[in-house]
């Protein structure tokens, strides 16, 4: 029973329901790499995906709250980061790349292409979800 | 945001982990209020309020001016 491994303190508990958030996922991806390595990938697969189910049932079978407000602030300044950054990759690369493509013809390797595009695709996901917060009822 | 929560918290006898119990946030939340790295929301502000039965300004000392804050 869980009961008999819970701490007491509802600080024990939050680390005790981290870890195991924590060890599900170590589990799923270690375990997908492993059977990835070994030549069994759709049992890697299914780990990984096993390692996926026991984080929600770990986040939401339980009534403790895993994260508080300064983990969540956290987050969203690391993603405020990480959007400044790629917008700045964005901003910078991209018209260089279109203007080197139509003057030299010059061909952006796949990887470089593929990173621009996924950045756009960011920035359009982010525009369209900034009006349905901005907008929603 | 200023604030008098360490010297508060050990005037109690407390650890942060027991301030951190009692108002039901994580021990390094606890640490980075007190250290002014991170500003609790108005709902910890008055739970620490209410733990250490006073009021919020007697807490925090924002230090803010009316008008736009334009840096």
């Amino acid at each position: 029973m869980i009961s008999d491994v819970l701490p007491d303190s509802h600080l024990g508990q939050v680390r005790f329901y981290r870890r195991l958030l924590y060890g599900c996922a170590a589990v799923g991806v270690v375990g997908f790499l492993l059977a990835e390595t070994l030549g069994y990938p759709l049992v890697g697969v299914g780990i990984y995906w096993g390692g996926l189910v026991g984080m929600g049932a770990v986040k939401f079978g339980t009534s403790v709250r895993l994260f508080d407000e300064r983990d969540r602030a956290l987050e969203r300044r690391a993603s405020n980061l990480t959007l400044y950054l790629a917008g700045g990759v964005l901003i910078v690369a991209a018209p260089a790349v279109f203007a080197l493509e139509e003057v030299r013809g010059y061909e952006a390797p796949p990887v470089v292409s593929g990173a621009l595009s996924g950045f756009s695709a960011l920035f359009l996901l982010w525009g369209v979800v900034y009006l349905v917060l901005k907008y929603r009822p | 945001m200023k604030n008098d929560i360490r010297r508060r918290r050990e005037a109690s006898d407390l650890s942060q982990a027991d301030l951190a119990e009692a108002v039901g946030v994580t021990r390094q939340t606890i640490n980075a209020i007190e250290r002014d790295r991170y500003d609790p929301s108005i709902e910890l502000a008055f739970k620490l309020a209410l733990f250490f039965d006073c009021h919020i300004e007697e807490i925090f000392d924002p230090d803010v001016e009316l008008g736009f804050d334009d840096g």
